[in-house]
Formats: C-alpha cells, structure tokens, sequence
C-alpha cells in the first residue's frame, strides 16, 4: 500500500509517499511566492527520484484546508485530478487535524492559523487526535478564552506569526504519523472533494448580511 | 498524417470548461459550466467565488467531455491549457489541473494565451487566412491584432480604459438590467433609434479604443433627463449607444484593413456574438473585398475548443511547457 500525502494548505508544501509504515520520502518547503509554479514539479521530481510512477499510488491523504485560500485549491486541485483519473481511493483531513498530530505526548493541543484581522482557524483536540472544541474561524481573544478553560496544559501549534498567551510550538509535520494515524479515514468521491475554507466570501457575508 | 486530439481546459474567468478538438479545426466535444447565474446576485464576477467554483466542478466537466467524446485521457496527443490574463484564482484551478493530466499520463503541456484562443475560435467554423486581422471584443477585452501567420502575433492596439464588453454591461445598468445585462442592449437597439446625440470615442487616427468616456456621456445623458423629469426612452438609448460602439469598431477596422493589405477579417470574443457589430463589420467588409468569419455564438464566450484549436498549433510547432508554469493575470499577447 503507497499512500501519497498532500498538503499545501499553507506557505509550504508538505508531501511524502508511505508504503507499508514506512515513509519512503518527503518534501518539506517553505515558498514565498511560487507555491502553485513549483508544487507539482517537486511532487513529479520527488517520483521520479523515488522511481514511483504516478499509477503506484494506492491512495491519497489530502489536507484540503483551512489556511490560504489559494494554497488550498492548488493541493484539491492536483489530488482530486489524480485520485478521479486514476480511480484512486482519496481521503481528506483539515490542515488543524494535521497540526494536532504531533509528537507532543500530554495535554491538549491547539492548531493555530492566522486568518488575519484578529480572527483564526483552529480547533482544540487531545494527544490521540480527538478533537475537543471543533474547528472553526474565530477570534483569537474567543480562542484563547477556550483554551484556558481547558482542564490540563495545553500547546499551541503555529508556523504564524501570532501573539498567544500560552506555550507556542512550531509546527513541524510528522508526516508519517499524521499517514498512519489517518489512513483508515473514509474515502470520499473525488468530485465532491472541496477545501474546507471555513469562511464564506466577502461577497457572500454582505450578501447574507444585506438579505438578514 | 495523423490525426492530433487536443484536449483544452480554460477557467480564466467564470465559465469551466473543457473541449477535445481534431486537428485545430473539428469539435469532438466541449463542456462548459458557467457560474453566471451565481454572479448575477453580485452584479459582476466576484474573483474568490469563481475560484471556489472551479475547483468544485474541474473533474466533472473534463469527465463530462471525455464522456461526450468516447474517449480517454490515453487517446489525447496534447493537454493545452489558458495560462492567461484572467483571474489568477480562476486560472490556476484549470493550470493545475492540465498540468497533474500532464505529469501522470506523460503527455505535453500547451500553455495558450487566453486571446489567442479566441482567435483560433475562428478556426472551428472556417479555416483561417493570412495576412489575417482580428477584432477581440469582450467584457475584459478590446483589440486589433494582425497575424502575418499562425501564432504570430501584432497587438495594433487596444482599449485605454474599460473594455467595449464591460461598457455594455455598464450601459445596461443604466437602463435597469442587470448583469451581465451587454446581450439585451443588442437586442433594445435593434427596436430603437439612434436618436440621442453620444461622443464618438477616441475618434483619431491610432489603432487604440477608449470607452470611458462614452460610458460617462450615457450615464449623464440618463442622469440629466432624470434632473429635468423627462423619460428616458431605453430603446432609442441604447440604439444610440450601439452606433457609436459600431461606428468606432469599424472605422479601426477600415484603418488597419487598408494599411495592413489585409485580406481576411475576423472578430472573436464574447461580444462577437452582437448581431449589430456582425452586420457593420461584414458590410465593411463585403466593401473592401476583405473575407471574413465570425465565430459560432457558442464559441465566442469562454470556451475550451478555442484553447484546444489553437493549442493544436503550438503542437505542430512543439511549443511544449514543463510542469514549472505559473498563471498570469495580465500578458501581452505575443
């Protein structure tokens, strides 16, 4: 079983193929601005290093959000092509689950993104990955309001740049945990498969706001 | 020789779609699913909303058109796709999708500029000749562009300001429709007369258009009437307008078809669908003894046949991209 993990829900691209508990390679990269020029270049380049053909993938882990808008269809885009045309199984996590999976062995963790104005993503799960307060867009005021509420130490977990009042951790992913650990996650039709945004368009909101 | 199947993706605005097209010329199947009627709440194309669209209905619409065409990804010789201008968001859904088709199937990869798609749209319904003239007309789009030959490319001018298919739009607003309200204006002027006085746009001697202006004077012209309590009469507006908007098209035209020898003619863009400019602009041409073609109406909004026509060029020429493209909101055409 090879399983091809993609994230590129933020400023990094975050991929890997894992066959049989082992990760046979990964890429990890930072990009200012070419995300979506180089994204799959580096994922053909990572095969073809490997000497993986595209139809040696038995199924794809896809993190399809929240983060950057932008980023998020580049990573959909690409597996949701690859998993209809090759008739791949596909399955999908958010971008939070993935943060939560660390090697962090205590308490509670908090995936943090930064979705600008004093608002973020994130959610509050414990060390099995279970998630305790679901993921959402929200204040960060709000979120640190749940977070001291929490009744054991808890971590935040962010690559942004944002002032918490708690412990901080980058976040580093653990590419084959987060495979192992999510593997069995039901497997969705490839046309259905969108980014969990997790907020509407401007457009929308004062669409609705003008209609309430 | 054998026979070349392209398949085009283009999502450079608000239509999906995708097409497979024989040699540059023969349609075997196109799809297109436009988001028009969830823009239409908005009053024009909201940018993050068609991105979010695109990547919702990517793989539907290329399964669709395999299934149209009986064919499979394998059968293709080519993926051609808009790389740009257009709305990056919008661009990059389909960009990313061509280039995944590409890295699996090891197929090459076209990048096609979205007015040379329009161009080639000529193509599907009559073979084109050069020296050859094109008149461009769109909601983001105005210009002349003469080819020597396929793929050569001389943009001789273009719009200043607002594009003549967003001044339709805009027009029609004043007169009550809404978006994407440009088509009823066509269809008002041809019950009306051109009786109110409007300016003739940049009416020099360069190849270049400006629609602001006229934009301005429609929007004036209702306002004042509005002031002094006297009715608009919408029909004869909107004849008045449409002669103007004819009248500027054509006297560029005329300019580069005597200048340039030019003895084939054609317009494409969504706004080559107006019957208006079609009739102008082929008796212009009927008059210089120039021959011409206008694309079919399904053909001249955003479509994926054109970027497969004309990406069937590019493979003749083994114009082929790697996977490191990136899309382009704004490109000259060259």
């Amino acid at each position: 079983m090879r399983i091809l993990y993609i994230d590129t829900t933020s400023n990094y691209l975050y991929t890997g193929i894992v066959e049989e508990d082992n990760l046979v390679c990964e890429i990890k990269k930072k990009f200012d601005h070419d995300l979506s020029t180089m994204a799959l270049s580096m994922i053909a380049e990572m095969f073809n290093k490997n000497d993986i053909k595209p139809i040696d993938i038995n199924k794809i882990i896809l993190v399809n959000g929240p983060g950057s808008f932008t980023g998020c269809r580049i990573g959909i885009t690409i597996a949701k092509v690859y998993a209809w045309t090759l008739n791949i199984p596909i399955s999908v996590i958010s971008s939070l689950e993935a943060m939560a999976t660390t090697n962090l062995e205590y308490g509670f963790y908090v995936p943090v993104i930064d979705a600008r104005r004093d608002y973020v993503y994130a959610g509050i799960y414990d060390n099995e990955g279970n998630s305790i307060m679901k993921d959402q867009y929200m204040k960060k005021s709000v979120l640190e309001m749940a977070a001291n509420g929490m009744t054991s130490d808890y971590t935040y977990i962010t690559n942004d740049n944002l002032e918490l009042d708690g412990e901080i951790n980058s976040y580093n992913p653990d590419i084959l945990k987060i495979v192992e650990r999510y593997k069995d996650r039901e497997d969705i039709n490839p046309h259905l498969i969108d980014a969990n945004y997790l907020k509407l368009t401007e457009a929308e909101e004062n669409l609705n706001d003008r209609n309430c | 020789m054998k026979d070349v199947y392209i398949l085009g993706i283009e999502s450079s605005c608000d239509e999906t779609s995708c097409a497979i097209v024989k040699n540059g010329k023969e349609e075997i199947a196109t799809i297109i699913s436009s988001q028009i009627d969830i823009h239409k709440n908005y009053g024009g194309v909201v940018p993050e909303i068609a991105s979010r669209q695109h990547v919702k209905n990517i793989t539907i619409v290329i399964e669709e058109c395999l299934e149209k065409a009986n064919m499979e990804i394998k059968d293709i010789d080519a993926i051609a796709v808009t790389y740009g201008p257009g709305l990056i968001g919008s661009l990059l859904i389909g960009l990313e999708a061509a280039k995944t088709l590409s890295f699996i199937y090891n197929k090459p990869l076209i990048p096609v500029h979205h007015i040379a798609g329009h161009i080639y749209a000529n193509n599907l319904v009559k073979e084109m000749k050069f020296p050859l003239l094109a008149l461009v007309i769109s909601g983001g789009h105005t210009e002349l562009v003469y080819m020597k030959e396929h793929l050569n490319f001389e943009v001789l001018g273009g719009t200043l300001d607002d594009a003549v298919g967003e001044c339709y739009d805009k027009v029609a607003r004043v007169v009550g429709i809404p978006y994407p309200g440009g088509p009823h204006i066509d269809r008002m002027a041809e019950i009306g007369n051109a009786n109110y006085k409007l300016p003739i746009p940049l009416n020099d001697d360069s190849y270049n258009f400006s629609f602001s202006g006229l934009k301005s004077a429609v929007i004036n012209l209702a306002h004042n009437l509005e002031q002094r309590k006297e009715e608009l009469n919408k029909e004869d507006l909107a004849a008045s307008f449409q002669e103007v908007v004819t009248t500027v098209l054509a006297k560029k035209v005329e300019k580069a078809i005597d200048e340039k020898n030019i003895k084939y003619f054609i317009t494409a863009g969504g706004v080559a669908a107006n019957l208006a400019i079609r009739e102008k602009l082929s008796k212009l041409c009927d008059e210089k003894n120039v021959e011409y073609s206008f694309p079919a109406i399904r053909y001249c909004t955003d479509n994926a046949a054109m970027i497969a026509a004309a990406g069937y060029y590019y493979y003749l020429n083994n114009s082929f991209s790697n996977l490191i493209i990136n899309a382009k909101s704004s490109d000259v055409l060259k």
